[in-house]
C-alpha cells in the first residue's frame, strides 16, 4: 500500500471551534427535525436548559477519518418517545419500546452526517460509525485527550435537546 | 402497484420511515421486504424476484456497497432500480455506489418530494 493512501488532511482545531461550525450544527439540526420529525426546533441559551436529568437517552455516533471524534445527543425519554413517534408519522410510542432507541440513533446519524457533509474536508474523508445508545444519566463520556467540544442546546415542542460534538486531536 | 419492494438498513425505524415516505409518494408496491444488512438482503433476492430496492450504505456485516456487488455479480436483480439511502453524500461514494449498480442516490434527511423526483422516474422508465 502507498504512504499516500494514508494521508488524511486532518480538520484543524481552528475550524471546528469557528463561529460557522454552531451555524453549521444548527443548520442540520434544524433540517432533520423539519424533514423527518415535523418539528420546528430552535437553538436556546445553555445556561436556560435543564441540567442532566435521572431519565435519559443518549446516541453516540463516532467520526474517524480526516476528523477523530463524537457528535453525542441527549434528551429525556419522554422526549425520545416524541421524537419516535414524530419518526413514525405519529403514532404513539410508550417509554419501554424499542423503536425509542432505533430512533435517537437514526437521529443522530443524520444529525452527525448532517453536519459533517456541510464540511468539504469532512464530507468525503470522515466516516460515521453505527449510532449507539444509553438509557440512564448516572454517566461520563470520556473522551481521550486532547479533545475540544461543541456544545448547543436546542427547544423543540416543550423538550430539550443536547447536542455535543467532540473532536479529538490526530495525533494522540 | 402490482410487485415487490425490497428495503434494507440496519434500522427498523429506518425501514418504516422509507416505506411510509414511498407511501405518501404514490410508491406502493404490494409486497414489502425487509431486510437488516447485506447477507439478509441477498438471502431474500435468491429467493425472491423483486421491482425496487431501497439500500443503505453503512450497514454491519455487509455493506450497500458490497451487497450491490454481489447482486452485479450474481446477477439477482438485472434491470430492477437500486436506490441508495443514506447519510452519507459525497461525490466520491455517490460515485461508487453508481459504478456498483446502483440508480438513484438519496441522502438522509429526505422528504416525499426527493422520493417523487429520484424514485418514481426509475419505476415509469
Amino acid at each position: 500500500m502507498s504512504e499516500s493512501m494514508f494521508a488524511v488532511k486532518s480538520y484543524g482545531a481552528q475550524e471546528f471551534l469557528s463561529a460557522e461550525n454552531g451555524v453549521r450544527a444548527d443548520e442540520a439540526v434544524a433540517e432533520v427535525f423539519s424533514m423527518m420529525l415535523g418539528y420546528e426546533i430552535l437553538p436556546v441559551d445553555e445556561a436556560a436548559a435543564n441540567g442532566c436529568e435521572a431519565n435519559e437517552r443518549t446516541a453516540i455516533v463516532g467520526f474517524s477519518g480526516s476528523m477523530r471524534g463524537t457528535c453525542e445527543i441527549r434528551m429525556t425519554t419522554l422526549a425520545a418517545c416524541s421524537v419516535a413517534s414524530a419518526m413514525l408519522g405519529g403514532t404513539p410510542v410508550a417509554e419501554g419500546d424499542d423503536s425509542i432507541d432505533d430512533a435517537i440513533g437514526e437521529l443522530c446519524n443524520m444529525l452527525a452526517g448532517g453536519w459533517k457533509n456541510r464540511i468539504h474536508t469532512l464530507s468525503s474523508d470522515c466516516a460515521l460509525s453505527p449510532p449507539t445508545v444509553i438509557s440512564g444519566g448516572d454517566y461520563k463520556v470520556h473522551v481521550r485527550q486532547p479533545s475540544m467540544k461543541l456544545a448547543r442546546v436546542y427547544r423543540f415542542d416543550v423538550h430539550t435537546l443536547h447536542l455535543t460534538l467532540h473532536r479529538q486531536d490526530l495525533a494522540t | 402497484m402490482k410487485g415487490t419492494i425490497l428495503v434494507v438498513d440496519d434500522s427498523a425505524m429506518m425501514r418504516k420511515i422509507v416505506l411510509r415516505t414511498l407511501k405518501t409518494a404514490g410508491v406502493e408496491l404490494d409486497t414489502v421486504l425487509e431486510a437488516g444488512d447485506g447477507v439478509e438482503a441477498l438471502t431474500l433476492l435468491r429467493a425472491n424476484t423483486v421491482q425496487l430496492i431501497m439500500c443503505d450504505i453503512n450497514m454491519p456485516n455487509m455493506s450497500g456497497i458490497e451487497l450491490l456487488l454481489k447482486i452485479k455479480e450474481e446477477k439477482l436483480a438485472v434491470g430492477v432500480p437500486i436506490v441508495m439511502v443514506t447519510t452519507e453524500g459525497s461525490e466520491p461514494q455517490v460515485r461508487q455506489a453508481i459504478l456498483a449498480g446502483a440508480r438513484g442516490y438519496i441522502r438522509k434527511p429526505f422528504t416525499v418530494e426527493h422520493i417523487e423526483n429520484n424514485v418514481k422516474p426509475l419505476l415509469v422508465a
